[in-house]
């Protein structure tokens, strides 16, 4: 029954600036579901990343099936029936499914010297093998035409089809929605059922509890301990891996409101494929206030956003900022207002990846004095900034301002956006999903700082598809729902349920 | 107006245009921004002419064999500068545009500097205009009296029927095997091929060395056809193979069309200057006529168009 599976024996592995797993030794049991909980950057994707073979640790020994392995590439690791479904999920987007799932292990026929690609009797195997774990898809479809929770089953699929008996999946909720997470979990359960063996890695303490058997928790790259799920507390799972206690509760102190910076009326605004994403919205947000759009994903909220930030052109209405009409300015003249925008797509739109952490922080003022000077950038400046932002906004990174921004983590390079959003010191900051796919530590950090920008008097328009986080933040929360606002009401007069009920677009 | 010229020029300038295109597909399909086909073209018509001349001398005859033996040896010399080209690009990640730039350059220089110092060698008398015999030319009876197309099927070189077998197998390959699946991925997200356990960079080499040999197989059906290799056979058919890829969408059954297109366009300005007994500068204000088009085309057509998305980007395994 508890035969193990999988030995980690003292694993370190280093990177410039960084121990990344320092001496983790772990064992993983046939048919549980081992969940490796930490902060980010704590080293669950790099452990991990070793198992499956995409880095060699620099010590420490690797058991499965108690045979000691070493594992050079993901193809040492698919011998060893080890699949693995990455954070950014690794599909080709102009194949159908069929060609995605055989790619690297293709069933061939022949006809004398001809051999060619048998995408027919894939597609029925890939059919039947959907059909046994529940997981829907229809193998012609393109991987471009599916949305990012069927785009995860393919992964899986793609595990299941090369016999997979040891899954590890890579932060897999972080990209989807409420439903689809419960969706994701059953289906693990289902493949427990199946026999198979998976190792879930997540900073997210109630899925874990919902589906784990035991957990491992990792801090700074060390093992805290492995755990019984069932007999820990998510608190205390919480405690043990920040490291510290965790104070989950918001101090949010009443004020009264100033002066309306922003005011959006009417506002409607069509998307690429003319399809009306905001449908004649009105808003306001005043000094110290935080108004926080809920809703369901894809209900229009990012569409406002990006429409007041000058990222969507707009149709119809009108967006004032201080009494002046900038719905006709461009991206920097609104910059230079003073708006503030921290995107949803921290990699995209946020950061220049391939930028130090240093050019970033700087990106939206380089041309400004002190960074430049009569049309010369001036480096030290741009130092300076860095170290000085990187110590206060407490952002991890190896080799500081010369930090390859790509190498950095998730919630470090979304600490990096908050420090230089916060910085421009602007009237009216914008926050999309700030604390998407961040871990406990994260998160509470980037709440403080919300918070303290409403306490020094900032107009704070939030948009979060967290309801707990609406709730804690908000001071006022309008609710969209098919591009638009069904309710806007204060905080004090919205129970959780309420809102839950207007993300439904009941209206009573 | 003389049709069946305008035929038999069309399609003798087509097809080896759409094989150089095809080996850019190849290339860019994989992933790798191909740009040397001009390069690969040249240096592979270069190598098949020293051949001949080579075995000219040795044996003192010019059997009609020679053009195969030709045909080989200059696939075989595209493949050679492709080498060079890939090793730079994927070994030593260098910038895929200016790796392309610089084979391209050393192409033209390489070859006239070698055809001088190997035809004095060979022959006694160094020059860089290397002669080639002429090629024979076949019409299929019956096919070549059909009105208008007719001429598709008169005067026809050999490099027509190894072509169109070439490209056929070319286009089985890219589409129904493994190797075809798993080079197109390259293309688009090589972080899935690896994931997969495949060796991208091998793949992305692969593709770049054919398409060294699709574009020196271009290369000696052009050099045939003008009948003798010198540095001034580099006249940008290879960019004219790259818009014709562009303007294909990176498919190689519409770059076959686009390759038509470019060809019968400029036979039938060649045929139009003919017939109006133009003067030789206008003459040459109409060849201007398919690079004209060609800009034309890429200006309303590039919107639509998709590129492979991974294009031009080096493999680098740590990369998410």
């Amino acid at each position: 029954m508890t035969e193990t599976i999988v030995e980690l024996k003292n694993i370190t592995k280093r990177f410039p600036g960084i121990v990344a797993n320092d001496d983790v030794t772990l064992d993983i049991r046939k048919g549980e579901i081992f969940a490796l909980l930490g902060e980010n950057g704590a080293g669950k994707s790099t452990l991990m990343s070793i198992l499956f073979g995409m880095y060699e640790p620099d010590e420490g020994q690797i058991f499965v099936r108690g045979e000691k392995v070493r594992l050079t590439s993901s193809k040492d690791a698919a011998a060893l029936s080890i699949g693995m479904v990455h954070q950014h999920f690794k599909l080709v987007s102009n194949y159908t499914i069929t060609e995605n799932i055989v790619l690297g292990d293709e069933p061939l026929k022949r006809l004398g010297p001809l051999s060619w690609v048998d995408l027919k009797g894939a597609s029925e195997k890939i059919r039947s093998l959907s059909l046994e774990y529940g997981l829907e898809v229809n193998p012609d479809d393109k991987i471009e035409d599916l949305p990012v929770s069927t785009q995860q089953r393919v992964e899986i699929l793609k595990m299941l089809y090369r016999d997979a008996e040891i899954l590890i999946f890579d932060e897999p909720t972080s990209v989807l929605t409420p439903q689809e997470i419960e969706y994701l979990l059953e289906i693990m359960e289902e493949l427990r059922r199946g026999g198979k063996t998976i190792i879930l890695i997540s900073h997210k303490l109630e899925e874990i509890k919902q589906v784990a058997d035991r957990c491992a928790i990792l801090l700074h790259g060390k093992l805290v301990g492995v755990y019984d799920v069932a007999t820990t507390t998510t608190q205390r799972m919480a405690n043990l891996m920040v490291g510290k206690e965790l104070d989950f509760s918001i101090d949010k102190t009443e004020h009264d409101f100033g002066e309306v910076v922003l005011d959006v009326s009417d506002l409607t605004v069509y998307n690429e494929q003319k399809v009306k994403v905001v449908d004649n919205v009105s808003l306001k947000v005043r000094q110290g206030e935080i108004l926080a759009i809920a809703g369901v994903s894809g209900n229009g909220q990012v569409d406002i956003a990006d429409a007041i930030a000058g990222l969507q052109n707009i149709s119809a209405g009108s967006i004032s900022f201080k009494g002046e009409d900038i719905s006709r300015l461009t991206i920097k003249e609104r910059i230079t207002k003073g708006i503030s925008y921290i995107p949803e797509d921290r990699q995209k739109e946020g950061l220049i990846m391939d930028l130090t952490l240093r050019d970033n922080l700087a990106i939206k003022t380089f041309d400004r004095e002190p960074f430049s000077k009569k049309g010369i950038l001036q480096p030290e400046s741009f130092e300076q900034q860095a170290e000085d932002l990187i110590r206060r906004y407490d952002i991890r990174s190896g080799q500081g301002g010369q930090t390859l921004t790509r190498s950095m983590s998730g919630g470090n390079q979304q600490k990096a956006i908050i420090a230089r959003e916060v910085e421009l010191d602007s009237d009216l900051l914008i926050f999309v999903q700030p604390t998407r796919g961040l871990d406990v530590g994260a998160i509470a950090n980037i709440h403080q700082q919300i918070l303290e920008q409403r306490d020094l008097g900032k107009a704070i328009l939030l948009v979060s598809l967290e309801l707990d986080e609406v709730m804690a933040l908000a001071d006022t929360i309008s609710v969209a729902f098919r591009g638009q606002i069904l309710k806007t009401d204060s905080v004090h007069n919205l129970s959780k349920e309420e809102v839950g009920q207007y993300m439904m677009g009941v209206t009573q | 107006m003389n049709i069946d010229k305008i035929m038999t020029d069309g399609l003798s300038f087509s097809l080896p245009l759409f094989i150089m295109a095809i080996g850019g597909i190849y290339s860019e399909r994989s992933g790798v921004t191909m740009l040397s086909i001009e390069g690969f073209q040249g240096f592979g018509a270069f190598t098949g002419a020293i051949t001949v001349v080579i075995l000219r001398t040795a044996m003192g005859s010019s059997p009609n064999w020679l053009i195969y033996v030709a045909t080989l040896a200059s696939v075989l010399g595209g493949m050679l500068l492709a080498l060079l080209n890939a090793l730079m690009v994927i070994k030593l990640k260098s910038k895929m545009t200016i790796a392309g730039v610089v084979v391209n350059i050393l192409a033209v220089a390489l070859t006239s500097f070698l055809s001088s110092v190997i035809t004095g060698a060979v022959t006694g008398q160094a020059t860089n205009k290397i002669q080639l015999g002429v090629s024979p030319r076949y019409t299929i009876p019956y096919l070549s009296e059909i009105p208008v197309i007719g001429g598709l099927f008169q005067n026809i070189y050999p490099f027509a029927f190894i072509i169109i077998v070439v490209a056929l197998l070319a286009w089985y390959v890219l589409y129904k095997t493994s190797y075809g699946l798993r080079l197109r991925a390259g293309g688009d997200n090589p972080h899935s091929l690896d994931a997969a356990g495949v060796d991208v960079n091998k793949i992305r080499f692969s593709a770049v060395v054919l398409a060294g040999g699709f574009a020196g197989l271009g290369g000696i059906a052009f050099t045939y056809m003008m009948a003798n290799f010198s540095p001034s056979s580099y006249v940008g058919y290879g960019y004219l193979a790259i818009a014709a890829l562009i303007f294909g969408n990176w498919n190689i059954r519409t770059t076959f069309w686009t390759s038509m297109f470019f060809g019968f366009s400029r036979s039938f300005s060649d045929q139009l200057v003919n017939e109006l007994g133009m003067s030789s500068n206008y003459s040459d204000l109409f060849s201007v006529m398919p690079y004209v088009l060609t800009l034309i085309v890429l200006i309303f057509f590039s919107k639509h168009n998709r590129p492979p998305r991974a294009l031009g980007e080096h493999f680098d395994k740590g990369k998410r």
